[in-house]
């Protein structure tokens, strides 16, 4: 097994450039795509009211309470030509106790930045239907005390809560490109058991001492490793050099790949196994890839695809299972228990793959 | 050593290997000849364990090879017909990875690895890649990547073909060192006639999946002691002369190209006189004809009616 991992490592030394394009090729996918719906970190704010200074700077200090966006107050006119000219997804125009948001198309980055509005001027209203009520200022200090420090603290997720799922499409893309690639990768690397076979290097080592679990072994392993080593240096590349929103918990994150990668090495072993030469294989894997995260919905909104025959083709290939469980940890702070169900989805077709695919291929060379 | 019985193979209901039985003994150098499509690499295959007969036995010193594969693996070294190496690795690191998968390691692979590399005469190149070798060196590697185990029973499938002599040679010269100064018992397959000629003490000659004559160079040669061969040239060529020549009395084979015909004949037929009477009444000369003694090419010719290349 070691052998066989060392003799692929040199091979890879040789050529280190296949496997450095491919990665570059998933950064640069990822920022061709994904860059445009990057969730927005700044909006920006104006009011074309007659008080408009007043009102922008009142809803400024309130629309900034935390820093997941930042609220910049611009000029009306800079504002409108920037969303029309697409420099920005959306603005915000205020008014006194309402606002608009100007928008060109329903992009996910505007549902995000209208919920975080929308909670806002709602708890405004409520402050100012209060007061008004009473008829004393102090009543707004007081409010916002108990507020600060409320006996009902919501953890609960969903709308009005500091909880509130901070879903964005460029995140996903980002994993659906990554693990795109990396099914490139380690096809490629899985092809190698095929390309061994043809040049009669496999007889050699059936005939060696080498047992047949340590060689097959020894192929998964380095498909493992060179696939798992180009996502976790994507990852990390767009974690802290690009600030992308990966999640805290990025062990998770590399465990789900992990799991999708033995996954997926076990669907190329399960087309290998169908296959006799490296040729047929470059011919048949790179057309079926690509079909995989389209189908399984990694390039859309979670929910659009509905209809439950292409959600059951999805759920045959490794790639759904792994987009739900890294999605729902980053974005709904799920834990090990939670994803444990996509895991051993995951397992399971690893595992039956894997079987049916050594098995074929140990049949096709009697 | 060594011995085959009834070895048989079939793919997909079409026989390939039809009751081969060989033998090798101990320290032997022996031939597997036969035109390509013989049966010589699946005949190999079954030896070396690769593929299972579908009927028949190999035994290994009276043990079945085909129950316990074991010992015939640990003892022997197969050098592929096919190029079996890394081409974008170097021929020092396809051999430290070949060795490594019989569990060598340390000094011991590096002193392998060194004495395989010189006995093919590779020392110089090792640190090239395998790609940037001539075929001759490539196949040179391929046989010391068998040897690294240094293995009692060495099997060659074809290691000459498409290469030039000096190589060749070199390759011939090798394996006669290997089988003379190290006692190593060699299982040679070729179509080349000269090569098993030179190298072997015994031969096979197969065809169609047969074993069809066996026996030392001489053994085989005597099965045409009864036959002459004679070359004519002639200055035309006509396909009812050589129909003809066919019904002489005492004519087994006659082979004709252009302007040459090769024509096996009983001892003492009176052939040429014969030949020399038709001829005229074809309007027909001859220009030249002598009587050849016979090569194992003409044994192959007579069991088989064709000849071994084409
Ligand atoms: N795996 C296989 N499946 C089907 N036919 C095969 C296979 N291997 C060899 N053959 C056929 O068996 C015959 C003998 O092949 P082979 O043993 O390679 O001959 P040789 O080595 O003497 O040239 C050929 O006709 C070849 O097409
Ligand atoms: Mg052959």
């Amino acid at each position: 097994m070691n052998s066989v991992l060392w003799v692929q490592f040199c091979k890879d030394k040789r050529n280190p450039l296949v496997i450095l394009l491919f990665i570059a090729g998933s950064i640069l996918a990822t920022f061709l795509f994904a860059g445009g719906v990057y969730s927005p970190t700044t909006v920006a704010i104006f009011s074309e009211e007659e008080n408009a200074s007043e009102i922008e700077t009142k809803w400024e200090s309130l629309l900034n309470v935390d820093d997941s966006i930042q609220f910049e107050i611009v000029e009306p006119e800079e504002a409108r030509t920037n969303v029309k000219d697409g420099n920005i997804d959306v603005a915000v125009m205020l008014m006194e106790t309402d606002y608009r948001l100007v928008v060109t198309s329903e992009l996910p980055s505007v549902s995000y930045v209208q919920q975080h509005v929308e909670k806002v001027f709602q708890r405004e209203a409520q402050i100012s239907a209060i007061v008004e009520t009473q008829g004393e200022e102090d009543v707004r200090s007081e409010i916002e005390n108990y507020l600060a420090d409320a006996p009902f603290q919501l953890e609960t997720q969903g709308t009005g809560s500091e909880q509130v799922p901070k879903y964005n499409l460029s995140t996903q893309l980002l994993f659906a490109f990554t693990f795109l690639i990396s099914m490139f990768i380690l096809g490629l690397k899985v092809n190698n058991v095929t390309n061994d076979k043809v040049s009669g290097i496999w007889d050699r080592m059936i005939l060696s001492p080498m047992t047949k679990t340590n060689m097959y072994c020894g192929y998964v392993l380095d498909s493992f490793l060179i696939t798992l080593f180009q996502i976790v240096v994507v990852l990390l590349m767009f974690k802290y050099v690009m600030n992308y929103e990966v999640g805290d918990n990025l062990w998770l994150v590399i465990m789900i790949a992990a799991f999708f990668t033995f996954s997926m090495i076990s669907v190329a072993m399960l087309i290998t196994g169908f296959i006799r030469t490296p040729e047929q294989f470059y011919a048949i894997y790179p057309s079926v890839i690509p079909l995989i995260p389209l189908i399984s919905g990694a390039y859309m909104m979670p929910g659009t695809i509905t209809n439950p025959i292409l959600l059951f083709i999805a759920d045959l290939f490794p790639m759904a299972h792994a987009m739900e469980a890294i999605m729902s940890v980053i974005f709904y702070n799920a834990g090990l228990q939670d994803v444990m169900m996509s895991l051993l989805f995951m397992l399971l077709i690893g595992v039956v793959a894997m079987g049916i695919g050594i098995n074929l291929i140990e049949r096709r060379s009697k | 050593m060594l011995e085959t019985i009834n070895l048989s193979k079939s793919f997909k209901g079409k026989k390939v290997v039809q009751d081969v039985n060989l033998y090798l003994n101990n320290g032997e150098s022996v031939g597997l000849l036969g035109p390509n499509g013989a049966g010589k690499s699946t005949t190999i295959s079954m030896i070396s364990t690769l593929i299972k007969p579908t009927s028949g036995e190999i035994k290994l010193n009276g043990v079945n090879t085909i129950d316990k594969p074991g010992e015939i693996r640990r003892i022997s070294g197969v050098v592929p017909q096919e190029l079996a190496l890394y081409q974008e690795l170097s021929a020092y690191e396809n051999l430290k990875f070949f060795g490594a998968i019989y569990k060598m390691k340390g000094k011991e692979l590096e002193k392998g690895i060194q004495q395989a590399l010189e006995f093919v005469g590779l020392e110089a190149r090792q640190k090239d890649l395998v790609k940037t070798y001539s075929g001759g060196m490539k196949r040179r590697l391929n046989i010391a990547a068998a040897l690294l185990h240094k293995p009692k029973i060495l099997i060659l499938d074809e290691p000459t073909v498409g290469i030039d002599p000096q190589s060749r040679n070199h390759i011939l010269e090798t394996v006669r060192m290997l089988n003379q100064k190290d006692g190593t018992t060699i299982l040679y397959t070729s179509h080349y006639m000269e090569e098993v000629e030179q190298l072997c003490d015994r031969l096979y000659i197969m065809d169609h999946g047969k074993i069809i004559a066996a026996g030392t160079k001489a053994e085989l040669l005597s099965i045409l002691s009864t036959e002459d061969t004679i070359k004519v040239e002639l200055n035309k060529m006509d396909e009812t002369f050589v129909e003809y020549v066919k019904t002489i009395e005492g004519v087994r084979k006659v082979e004709a190209s252009h302007s040459q015909m090769k024509i096996i004949a009983t001892k003492g037929s009176n052939l040429i006189s014969k030949l020399v009477h038709l001829a005229e009444k074809h309007h027909i000369q001859l220009i030249n004809f002598h009587t050849e003694t016979p090569s194992l090419e003409d044994v192959f010719l007579h069991l088989t009616g064709s000849k071994l290349r084409n």
